[in-house]
């Protein structure tokens, strides 16, 4: 058990700049822009410097109160690569915010985004069930705010449709956590899942399924989804970008840890404890998710709409690869994961650049965008391209890696096989639709100037992009780790936060 | 364990109806300002199901000394504490929600002048 206090810090700082945002925003709000900026920028070095210096499996103990009895942040592989994924496009929302956000409150927006992405930061985190509440509560409260943001009214309806949604499904999730506690009286993450096996199993498949209803609200998945396209529609594109690219990775982060590591039975597939296996009804859920969110990607005209969706259906193939259970299919999960947090985040900004030139949101705007600028035409096509898992782009490996889980696992998961090839097919279908309306028409009109500011974010993104499509070793080391973690709760999670635990 | 929680049925069933009833009220009302409604009746069967579980009849205070017992007979005979600091947090931000709903719904209210969730979907046309 290592302890390393000092990276609380990545959930205290930005908590403590988004409250006093309103004193810099005293003074003038460009400060407030780059104290948002310098804040989050703290937040992707120090995550970045615990990832690359190897700083984890370590837990941060609150005021010496040793896990179970006080409150813990576990930092093992999962939770380094995701927290740096989290604030570095975090840190690249907030250089295109600088530029996006002029008008308004700009003051008021900082607050909410440096709360947000310290909620999200907190989730990935967290060593304790009630904690992950909290700390989806302080993400939820602010995406919605964050969601209703803006000069259009159809922000509000997605909105006030995600607060409805997600309000149930947090709801529904204390509930499960309160059925836990009445069975092992104890709230320690580490701790019910090393005593899983003493609980009723009827009860507990009940707490399990009202915990899992509870994060597909914010993971996406197909009962629970309803509200994704308007609010992604609805929203101004630097939130859309990072609901996609920091609130999913959050959410899918939580639902996987309670199905794998809190519920999970270990063995050769990874199983939960219970009358059903909750990792089956996951693949269920999400298979379901790709087919409705690929199909209703491919009837839309409008691209936001058609991103929401996509994104839907993208959210639905990492909680499939992930439910496979195996180290090569969480393996390929959470490189989809980073994959298409980083390329859908990267296809937002861009649409948020050319709305703003005065490009409308229709697919049949983009025609001869190649002409008019060639930069974010050439952008576009390389997250497309990731998207669709094109190789040599990000998705490829990923996309290749949960083929060849679901080929390991045998069974009735080799639907999954089926499942990622048509979701290639109808993506590539939709995907390459726009792509070649942006290079072969020949629409006679003004050219695009590109600014500046959000000009670097879309190129980080796009050269990281390629960068991991050719050498998939940049992120296949963490994800690799991160999958052990995962696929071995005992020894990768439980008895690093808790060494005196008996292993059931 | 399970026994001891099970002896407050009556405060169950009312958690999980009070649950239902909002639940029913949020998905099939039209109006913006009954969803919210709805909402906080969720939270509160939600709330009323925590503190349900950690206290049964004939508990007593959680507090030790030299009088009040906990343990007797080897049996723990004081309420859980614990749940209901839970629930404190839970009200509160169950709180800041509807704060943030009520705020929406006036904004909806100022851009469509209705609360009406069929002529806002017309109005988007």
């Amino acid at each position: 058990m290592n302890i390393f206090n000092n990276a609380a810090l990545l959930i205290g700082v930005p908590l403590l700049f988004a409250f006093s945002i309103p004193l810099f925003g005293l003074i003038s709000k460009e400060l407030a822009k780059w104290v948002t900026l310098l804040t989050i920028g703290f937040n992707a070095t120090f995550s970045l410097y615990i990832l690359l210096t190897h700083k984890f499996p370590t837990i941060v103990v609150m005021g010496n109160w040793l896990p179970p009895f006080g409150e813990n942040l576990y930092i093992g592989p999962v939770a380094a690569l995701l927290v740096s994924l989290i604030s570095v496009i975090g840190l690249l929302i907030a250089i295109y915010n600088l530029w996006a956000v002029k008008r308004g409150d700009v003051i008021r927006f900082s607050i909410l985004f440096l709360m947000f992405t310290a909620g999200a930061s907190g989730i990935v985190l967290t060593g304790d069930i009630f904690n992950l509440f909290i700390f989806m509560e302080i993400t939820g409260i602010s995406s919605y705010a964050l969601a209703a943001f803006g000069p259009e009214r159809r922000a509000l309806g997605g909105a006030f449709k995600f607060l409805v949604v997600s309000s149930i499904g947090s709801t529904l999730y204390l509930m499960g956590v309160t059925l836990i506690y009445t069975q092992l009286g104890t709230l320690n993450i580490a701790e019910i899942a090393a005593r899983i096996n003493q609980t009723t199993p009827g009860l507990l498949t009940f707490a399990g399924i009202l915990i899992i209803s509870g994060l597909a609200v914010e993971a996406e998945l197909f009962p629970f989804n309803g509200w994704v396209p308007d609010t992604y529609t609805g929203a101004i594109n630097g939130v859309s970008a990072s609901l996609s690219g920091i609130a999913a990775v959050s959410a899918v982060y939580a639902l996987f840890r309670i199905a794998m590591t809190v519920f999970g039975k270990s063995g050769t597939y990874v199983t939960t404890y219970g009358k059903i296996d909750l990792m089956a009804v996951i693949a269920i859920l999400a298979a379901t998710t790709v087919v409705i969110g690929e199909l209703s990607a491919l009837s839309q005209k409008n691209v936001k709409k058609m991103l929401a969706y996509s994104s839907m259906a993208q959210m639905g193939l990492i909680a499939v690869a992930f439910s496979i259970g195996s180290e090569l299919g969480v393996y390929g999960g959470i490189f989809q994961l980073v994959n298409h947090s980083i390329a859908k985040a990267m296809l937002f900004l861009i649409v948020g650049v050319l709305v703003a030139a005065g490009v409308g949101e229709n697919i049949d705007d983009f025609r001869g965008l190649w002409k008019r600028n060639p930069f974010l035409a050439l952008t576009f096509s390389v997250g497309a391209f990731s998207m669709l898992g094109f190789p040599l782009f990000g998705g490829f490996w990923s996309k290749f890696s949960i083929v060849a889980a679901s080929v390991q696992r045998g069974g009735w998961y080799d639907f999954i096989i089926g499942l990622v090839l048509f979701a290639s097919v109808v993506e590539a279908f939709y995907y390459l639709r726009i792509v070649a309306y942006m290079f072969s028409s020949d629409v006679e009109a003004p050219k695009i100037k590109t600014p500046m500011i959000p000009a670097i974010p879309i190129f980080i993104l796009a050269v990281s992009i390629v960068a991991i499509g050719v050498f998939p070793q940049i992120v296949g080391n963490f994800s690799t780790q991160a999958a052990n973690e995962f696929t071995h709760k005992m020894s990768e999670y439980v008895l690093n936060v808790i060494p005196t635990i008996a292993a059931h | 364990m399970m026994q001891v929680f099970l002896q407050n049925w009556i405060y169950l069933i009312g958690a999980i109806s009070l649950f239902g009833i909002g639940l029913y009220i949020t998905l099939t009302d039209e109006n913006i300002f009954k969803i919210i409604v709805g909402l906080n009746i969720i939270e509160s069967g939600t709330n009323l199901f925590m503190i349900a579980i950690a206290w049964h009849p004939k508990a007593v205070m959680p507090i030790y000394t030299a009088t009040n017992h906990l343990v007797v007979n080897g049996k723990v005979v004081s309420a859980d504490p614990l749940p209901q600091s839970l629930v404190l947090t839970a009200i509160v931000i169950g709180l800041g929600t509807t704060a943030l709903a009520l705020t929406i719904a006036v904004k909806i209210f100022e851009k469509y002048g209705t609360l009406d969730v069929r002529k806002i979907k017309e109005a988007k046309r």
